[in-house]
This record gives structure tokens, C-alpha cells and sequence, in this order.
């Protein structure tokens, strides 16, 4: 048995994280309320449209997955203030107009037969917009520092990620004829502007680059 | 999308067919049933016993997926204004579970040798889920809808018992705690939203109680023997109904099954 009065490192010799991160406190707050504001827009997206798909298995998956993404939100909305963020209110908006147009857009069709319409917006569009945006997160900001941002993202991509897989799924069942995949891929071209124009759901920077860079050593 | 969205509208596949409440309710196959097919308290020893548990398992059914709609809806409905984000979280929660409950009840009525579309539905329980005033729509839902999913549950649950059903028992057990979740969250939000309004919440309490009439169909739901759905007292106490609320239930129905030239459906 190991002597237990000897020394040891308090970071065990395979855990690597490291400090700094390239988030600012104000960044990640920054970055969080955006996260909150689509979370939001999106639970309540999918709620609204499970009256709308005839298809019951599209029903109860978006009843599943309206609760996975609010609480996604309510993570976030409890973060805000732990990111000296009093009035998480103030955080919680759309990085610019373009993601707003982006969501307005993402929520129109109505129809009983715009199903696929509906999915290729969340599944194809979104959902892989918010697991590039919360991946680069995870990458970027300290694993010690943002320690409970980390733990909310892992619990957040997981679900984002098992998510996805399943609506990916329904749609490749939905999309059966040539007419649909032309459908699905216009519907998805048009969506992928808007939300390229808006630079993703953090806004230019959510990937990396600006304005996530600039901010490194700001707060030093 | 639009906010509001109306009962007509509901989206369905082509196994399900629309039946008019008003059309239900006045089938004249319910008035004149024969001797020993007239509705009563749902046990094994009914002659009918097997063909009305499937009946009410569609009834189910269908009413899972005009709840998951409704909470929806109100997930979508309103701004931040009229509902707080914690009651939208509430109701999200809510669609979950009501998801659940949609899943279960699909393979609970092959259990039970039913399928979908087998009866016709009605949207009378989507119907307490549109109204414009948020309190008002959760108090509908939350308290008479999943009020009367306790007592609906709760009967099944104990023909489940009855019949020797582990199965039907296990699944109804579980979807009654929910229920019973779902109606105290509705509990909360009344007191919560109408904590210095009490006009708006006598006007909710008031909705509730013609919709709980609503519910109580004429005998449908009761605490008589004529009755096929049995009020659930002690669930509905775990649930936050006071006991002068289940007694004002008790009496309404009493009052409503007593009117001449009709029998309850089921």
C-alpha cells in the first residue's frame, strides 16, 4: 500500500486540463444567455407543432424532445447568475436579428403535410448548428475555471447528440421519393443561410474566431 | 405557426376517425342498451367487461395525445408576459409524459386486443386546453383534464387488480403518479397566478367546475355504482383537491347522472 503521508500531485497524472481557457467570465455568460434564448425559442417550437404532425411517432418525439431542450434552458437560465449575471433577462436574446429571422422562419410551416418541412429545420439545420456552437464551448473555455459549464454541456450534448440521431432517423424514414429529397434540400439550403448569416446560434464566433478571440486576456 | 390552434384542426393519420361530442353524447345507442349491457361500474363481472375496458383504453389513448397536444400549445401559446418560463417548463415536462403516456397507451390497447381508430374520438378534452387566459387553460387542463385522468386511471388500475392483469395494473399505477403530479403543478400555478387577483382565480375555479361537470358526463364519472369511472378520493387528496372540492365533484355528478332518458356511454 502506498504511504499515506506521501506527497502527491493534486491533478492526477492523465487528467490534462489546463488553465486558462479562452473565455472571459463575461464571454461565457455572453455565449450562455444566446444558448438560453434558442433553447427557449426551440422547446417552444416543438411544442407547438406536436398538434400540428399527424404522424404519431413524430408526436411523441417531439413531446420528448420539447422537455430535453426546456430543460437545456432551465440549465442555462441557473448559470447566468453564477456568471455574475444578475438579471439574466438582460442576457437572454438572440445574438442578432439574422438568428431571429433565422427562428421565425425555422417556426412557420403549420400544414399537416410540412412534416418534413418541421424536422429538416430542427435535425438538419439546428441541432447540428447547436452541437458545433456547445463542442467548440467545451474545447475552448477552462475545464477548471467553467467547471459547471462544462458539466451542463456534457448532460446538454448528450442529449443535443441522441437527439439529433433520432429526428435524422424519422426524416430518412419520411424521405421517400425524389420530390421529398428535392423538398428536404430546399427547405435546408434556405435555412442554412439564414442561420449562416447569422454566424450560428452564439452569433459570429461560435465556432471560434471573432468575437470569442478578441476577448482572450480581456478580463486580465 | 400560429398562436392558438383549434380543435378542428388536430393533426391525425388516417386511422382516426372524428366523432361531434354533442353526437356522442346523444347516440341513441347509449340511451336504449339492453339489459345487462347497461353501463355501470367497470368490473370483470360486467358481461361487457372486456369489449368496455378497450373502449376506455382508446378513450385513453386518445386522451393522452389531446394532452400532450394541449400542454404543448401552451408551451407555444404565450409570451413570456402571460406565462412565466417556469410554467412553460412545467408544461414541457408535461408533453414529455404525455408522450409516455401515448407510448404505453398505444401497447396497453394491443395488449388489451384493441388498435387505433377503433373508436371514434372526440376533442372535447383538447377543447379545455384553448382557452385564451393561461390560468384559466391550466386549471382546465391540469386540474379537471388530469383530475379525471386520476379517477380514470385509478379505475383501470383496479380492473387491472380485479382481473388479474398485471400488466394493465403495472402501467395504470405508473401513469397515475404522473397525474398526480400534473394536477398538483396545477395546483401551484392557480395559487401562484392568482395570488392577488382572486377575481381571475374564482373565475378559474369556476371554468374548472363546468368542465369537471363536462367530464362528469351525465354518470360517466361518480362515485355511484351506475358509474363506470369511479372518483378517486385519496389520489385526488394527494393531489391537492381539498375534500369540498371532491365533494362539490361528488355532487355534481350525482346530480347530472340522476336526469331521466340517458345511460352513460362505456
Amino acid at each position: 500500500m502506498a504511504d499515506a503521508s506521501a506527497p502527491r500531485s493534486p491533478f492526477a497524472p492523465w487528467d490534462r486540463r489546463e488553465l486558462p481557457g479562452l473565455f472571459t467570465v463575461e464571454e461565457s455568460a455572453r455565449r450562455v444567455g444566446h444558448y438560453a434564448w434558442i433553447e427557449m425559442r426551440l422547446f417552444e417550437a416543438l411544442g407547438g407543432w406536436v398538434a400540428t404532425v399527424p404522424e404519431l411517432d413524430v408526436k411523441t418525439m417531439l413531446g420528448r424532445h420539447c422537455y430535453h431542450h426546456a430543460w437545456h434552458a432551465e440549465l442555462w437560465h441557473k448559470r447566468l447568475p453564477e456568471l455574475r449575471e444578475m438579471r439574466p433577462e438582460r442576457m437572454i436574446r438572440a445574438p442578432n436579428a439574422d438568428l431571429e429571422a433565422f427562428v421565425a422562419a425555422l417556426t412557420e410551416p403549420e400544414a399537416p403535410e410540412l412534416t418534413i418541412e418541421k424536422l429538416v429545420g430542427v435535425y438538419r439545420v439546428l441541432l447540428p448548428r447547436k452541437i458545433g456552437a456547445y463542442t467548440y464551448h467545451l474545447a475552448a473555455t477552462s475545464r477548471i475555471t467553467d467547471g459547471p459549464t462544462i458539466r451542463s454541456l456534457g448532460f446538454i450534448l448528450e442529449d443535443e447528440t441522441t437527439d439529433w440521431r433520432e429526428g435524422e432517423m424519422v426524416l430518412q424514414s419520411l424521405v421517400q421519393s425524389d420530390e421529398e429529397v428535392a423538398r428536404a434540400a430546399r427547405r435546408q439550403g434556405g435555412l442554412e443561410t439564414l442561420i449562416t448569416r447569422a454566424g450560428g446560434i452564439a452569433g459570429p464566433g461560435s465556432l471560434g474566431g471573432e468575437p470569442a478571440d478578441s476577448k482572450v486576456g480581456a478580463a486580465s | 405557426m400560429r398562436k392558438s390552434f383549434p380543435a378542428e384542426d388536430l393533426a391525425r393519420d388516417d386511422r382516426f376517425r372524428r366523432a361531434r361530442t354533442e353526437d356522442r353524447i346523444n347516440d341513441p345507442r347509449n340511451q336504449f342498451l339492453p339489459e345487462g349491457r347497461r353501463a355501470g361500474r367497470l368490473t370483470p363481472e360486467r358481461p361487457d367487461a372486456a369489449h368496455a375496458a378497450r373502449q376506455m383504453m382508446h378513450g385513453i389513448f386518445v386522451g393522452e395525445i389531446q394532452a400532450l397536444e394541449g400542454a404543448g400549445r401552451t408551451v407555444w401559446d404565450f409570451d413570456d408576459d402571460d406565462a412565466p418560463f417556469a410554467l412553460k417548463l412545467d408544461m414541457a415536462r408535461q408533453c414529455w409524459d404525455e408522450a409516455r403516456h401515448t407510448e404505453i397507451s398505444v401497447k396497453l390497447g394491443e395488449w388489451m386486443g384493441t388498435e387505433v381508430g377503433e373508436f371514434a374520438e372526440t376533442t372535447f378534452l383538447y377543447e379545455a386546453a384553448c382557452n385564451p387566459d393561461p390560468v384559466l387553460r391550466l386549471t382546465g387542463v391540469n386540474r379537471a383534464l388530469e383530475g379525471l385522468a386520476i379517477d380514470v386511471f385509478n379505475t383501470m388500475r383496479e380492473f387491472g387488480q380485479a382481473c388479474g392483469d398485471p400488466v394493465l395494473e403495472f402501467c395504470e399505477d405508473w401513469m397515475l403518479a404522473d397525474e398526480v403530479t400534473h394536477v398538483k403543478m396545477g395546483s401551484d400555478w392557480l395559487r401562484r397566478l392568482t395570488e392577488s387577483d382572486p377575481g381571475r382565480r374564482e373565475r378559474a375555479l369556476e371554468f374548472q367546475r363546468v368542465v369537471d361537470k363536462l367530464f362528469s358526463f351525465r354518470g360517466f364519472r361518480g362515485e355511484g355504482d351506475d358509474s363506470p369511472v369511479q372518483l378517486a378520493r385519496t389520489f385526488r387528496r394527494m393531489a391537492g383537491f381539498g375534500d369540498a372540492e371532491i365533494d362539490t365533484i361528488a355532487a355534481d355528478a350525482e346530480t347530472d347522472s340522476q336526469q331521466e332518458g340517458w345511460k352513460a356511454p362505456v
